[in-house]
């Protein structure tokens, strides 16, 4: 029979050309699926092991006692506030009453250093001449210093002596101390009788604010001396744990290292081996009990301080004069009552401390997805918490939405409807090229541009108090650019949402006598509605996934927002979950707590991401079958 | 709209007795790419009110263009314009500067080829034209809405889900509420551009009893292919070919007596 049917060409490998070609495209194909499943799986073999980890090392902050000195640092900064805010009071009331009388003070000050350090040989020479009580040389040397005396306060720069301009508008008490400074005698050393005045009126007008300021400092001492006292004790039990973790491992080391040598250098070593103490369990029982013995002193102090708080804020003056004083005042009012219950909460949470009590381990999940500090590098211990990154992240998101949505979608309604076939033309390929223009370009612009002009235009009188920015780099200028980023984005799949709505739609809605805004909003907008909502969210998925913006523009300031401030924090520095991984990924050891905890921030970003992606797709599905 | 006779709304509306004029067309060419080519030519005709007009001829001939210049549908196309002549309607020239397609479209109404009606609720595409009009009033709206589905005989089959979606009707109901959402705006002129090319017989029949019913309250426009349908329907026909206007008479003169030997042939079904 002919063979006319059989396959032809050669087979490479017991494969013929069209298998081969076949297996090119699956490979690529498979390629991508196993890339994808590789880094899912890195992603959460690192990520996943934060969590043990983290437990271990939150139970070493309880076991060395740094928890309850936390307690402690955490009370005694809580009162360092109020100190500073007190001094902050202090001195904005005795600018305002005595400006005049400081400056009198500050400058004679001044103008003293400048006469003594430039009349020095004249005043020794003078000096000199009166203990030789030599009549004509006396003379000679008052003549010469009062000249200097009548040059120096001749050309004495008024700007550099009154620094602060206390005296900008006293000139007579300027003068006054020129007149002094002329006839001063440097032998003597006296001061002039109205500067003396000055002083005095000074210190008795201050006299009650300054033993209430005084009164509110020294309370605070006491647990301020304990407390340094305790982070060392406990600081230093933490790091032998950590040393003895490891004794095993240090120990072979050594010994095996001394394997290698010979002689003297080889008994060291071994000497060295067998000072290291392999224990089954670290002695934290008997290393904490200075900080059970400290539990009263604890006590009496935060018992004294918060007796020296009350005390001290009473005996702050009732009326004061200075505006900024006057809501210092009330903002310390405001926050005592607040603090005095967080600090007994606080103590008796320390006093219920036990260095052996049993930690969960839900307690290293909570404490990282509900923890609202991130703290790394510190001198005392690190905390990973979630909440300030997740909120920065999600606060920039919004914002850039809230511009960029009825942009792109007001956009793509005029393009796709509205515009005329040029205008069409021209508006398309020019909002596309934004999504040319690399995010560092954009980051650049933030910072030398946008964010200059920002702060200078919410200084404008109209702009609420709220609202003026402090910071050039912060949150609000980030969502801009990142609005900008995110609005091809919208733009395009709202363009092709509304493009799919039937044009019958539009006929039908004119024909009726529907005006074309009339037929934009009640017909094509509703119809496309579901297809507007996957675009938005797609430009979510952009948004809260871009580093290189945020990091440039954010601020970089890890903390929880005030939200005092009302809005207002949209105008405050942020950091965001792409920005601390960019950030301090590169500067983590591996197999870290840091390290896996940065892994952990980016599986949540993944995660966040993968949810809004595969809505996004499931809204569009629903509107291919309706 | 009970009586025999039609006007606008509006004050200085002019009223027309029926079987006057109230379409005229005069001369009209029509060019969808800014005059080049005239797709229609020196097209002149009269349709008379309260009556059944419809336009035949076979595709690509222009009948439907017409239709759609007499709303003004055109509009939509950025290259269309009219090269000559004028179109008026209850005396007044529809491309004159001064008017307004919208309004205008608010009295002549409009039911296209394929039912069309909006991914909404039945009763909310019946009242869609009067919400554009800014009427919200529930009670007109209800009154409004269950007057012109019973017109359209649509009443008794929807008149239990007009909350529900209008997509999940069958293809006849849903012209018949196209025709529905027409009418409820109350126009003078119902325009149909082919109702029943994409309906199944019965579907159709249907619709040919509504347009008769119809006839009463509305002068009708009818472009259809199908030329039984044209005898059924219509009491005038105008007979188009490439671009003009070949013979307009009474129905039953274009059918059973044509003095144009085009029209004899294309309804004789020697082309078409």
């Amino acid at each position: 029979m002919a063979k006319h049917f059989q396959k032809r060409g050669k087979r490479i490998l017991g494969l013929d050309k069209q298998s081969w070609i076949k297996g090119f495209f699956v490979g690529n194909a498979g390629i991508s699926i196993v890339v994808l499943f590789l880094i899912c799986f890195f992603l959460m073999l690192e990520a996943l092991r934060f969590f043990p980890s983290h437990h271990e090392s939150l139970k070493v902050y309880r076991q060395s006692g740094q928890e309850y000195v936390g307690h402690l640092i955490n009370q005694a900064e809580g009162y360092q506030e109020f100190v500073s805010f007190t001094n902050q009071a202090y001195f904005a009331e005795y600018d305002a009453l005595f400006s005049k009388e400081r400056g009198i003070k500050d400058s004679w000050g001044a103008l003293l250093g400048e006469i003594e350090d430039e009349g020095e040989d004249l005043a020794e020479a003078l000096e000199d001449a009166r203990d030789e009580e030599d009549e004509a040389a006396i003379a000679k040397a008052e003549a010469d210093y009062s000249a200097f005396l009548l040059e120096l306060t001749s050309e004495v720069d008024r700007a550099s002596i009154d620094s602060f301009g206390r005296l900008a508008k006293h000139d007579d008490a300027w003068e006054s101390l020129l007149e002094a400074a002329r006839t001063y005698d440097p032998v003597e050393e006296d001061t002039p009788e109205f500067v003396a005045q000055a002083i005095k009126a000074q210190k008795e007008g201050m006299s009650d604010f300054t033993k209430a300021k005084n009164e509110i400092a020294s309370a605070g001492t006491t647990l301020k001396d304990l407390r340094s006292k305790l982070v060392g004790i406990t600081a230093k039990i933490a790091e032998d744990a950590e040393a003895d973790k490891s004794a095993v491992a240090r120990k072979e080391a050594i010994l095996e290292g001394a394997d290698q040598l010979e002689g003297e250098a080889r008994a060291a070593a071994l000497e060295e081996a067998e000072k290291i103490v392999i224990r089954d369990e670290f002695p934290y029982g008997e290393r904490v009990k200075p900080l059970e013995e400290a539990k009263q002193a604890h006590k009496d102090a935060v018992v004294k301080m918060s007796a020296g708080l009350v005390a001290g804020i009473e005996n702050i003056p009732a009326q004061l004069s200075s505006e900024k004083a006057v809501e210092l005042v009330a903002k310390i009012k405001k926050g005592e009552e607040r603090f005095l219950e967080n600090v007994d909460r606080s103590l008796e949470q320390a006093t219920e401390w036990k260095y052996d009590e049993e930690l969960g381990f839900w307690n290293s999940v909570a404490k990282f997805f509900f923890g609202r500090d991130w703290i790394t590098n510190s001198s005392w211990t690190d905390v990973y918490g979630l909440l300030p990154l997740l909120q920065g992240s999600v606060m920039i998101s919004c914002i850039a939405l809230f511009f960029a949505v009825p942009l792109s979608i007001g956009a793509a309604i005029y393009v796709n409807r509205l515009a005329t076939l040029k205008e069409q033309n021209l508006i398309k390929p020019s909002i596309e090229m934004i999504q040319a223009i690399p995010s560092i370009v954009l980051g650049f612009f933030g910072i030398m541009v946008l964010g200059q002009q920002l702060q200078d235009w919410s200084q404008a009188a109209w702009v609420p108090e709220m609202f003026r920015i402090q910071d050039r780099l912060n949150a609000f200028n980030a969502g801009l650019l990142l609005a900008l980023m995110a609005v091809p984005t919208i733009f395009t799949l709202c363009e092709d949402a509304l493009n799919n709505v039937p044009r019958a739609y539009t006929e039908a809605s004119l024909a009726l006598g529907a005006s074309k805004l009339q037929t934009v909003t009640r017909v094509i907008v509703p119809t496309a509605i579901s297809g507007i909502l996957a675009a938005v969210l797609l430009g979510l998925g952009r948004v809260i996934g871009e580093t290189m913006v945020v990091l440039l523009v954010a601020g970089n300031r890890i903390s929880m927002p005030d939200w005092g401030q009302g809005l207002g924090i949209m105008m405050q520095p942020t950091h965001t979950m792409t920005g601390i991984i960019a950030q301090e990924m590169p500067e983590v050891g591996e197999g870290t707590l840091h390290y896996r905890a940065l892994f952990l921030v980016g599986l949540v970003l993944f995660t966040i991401s993968l949810a809004i992606n595969i809505s996004a797709q499931k809204i569009i599905k629903r509107l291919g079958n309706a | 709209m009970n009586d025999s006779s039609v006007t606008l709304d509006s004050a200085d509306a002019p009223v027309v007795a029926a079987n006057e004029p109230i379409i005229s067309i005069d001369d009209l060419s029509f060019s969808y790419d800014l005059g080049k080519t005239n797709t229609l030519r020196n097209i002149s005709l009269d349709i008379p009110a309260g009556k059944v007009t419809a336009f035949i001829g076979p595709s690509g001939c222009g009948k439907s263009t017409l239709l759609r210049c007499l709303n003004r549908m055109n509009d939509l196309v950025d290259t269309a314009k009219v090269t000559t002549g004028k179109i008026n309607i209850l005396g007044q020239d529809i491309n004159a500067p001064d008017v307004e397609a919208i309004e205008l479209r608010k009295h002549i109404g409009m039911v296209f080829q394929k039912y069309n009606p909006f991914p909404k609720s039945i009763y909310e595409n019946v009242a869609y034209g009067l919400r554009v009009q800014g009427i919200n009033n529930k009670s007109v709206l209800d009154q409004a809405v269950e007057e012109s589905l019973q017109k359209s005989a649509l009443w008794s089959e929807v008149k239990d889900r007009l909350n529900t979606s209008a997509l999940g009707l069958s293809g006849g109901q849903q012209q018949r509420l196209c025709i529905a959402r027409t009418i409820a705006v109350k126009p003078q002129i119902v325009l149909m551009d082919e109702p029943c090319s994409a309906l199944d017989p019965i579907a159709t029949a249907r619709i040919e009893e509504l347009i008769a019913e119809l006839q009463q309250d509305f002068t009708i426009v009818i472009v259809t292919h199908n030329m039984q349908q044209a005898t059924r329907v219509s009491d005038r026909t105008a007979f188009f070919y490439l671009g003009e206007l070949i013979e307009y008479d009474e129905t039953t003169n274009i059918f059973g007596n044509p003095k144009i030997k085009q029209t004899e042939d294309y309804v004789s079904g020697r082309f078409g």
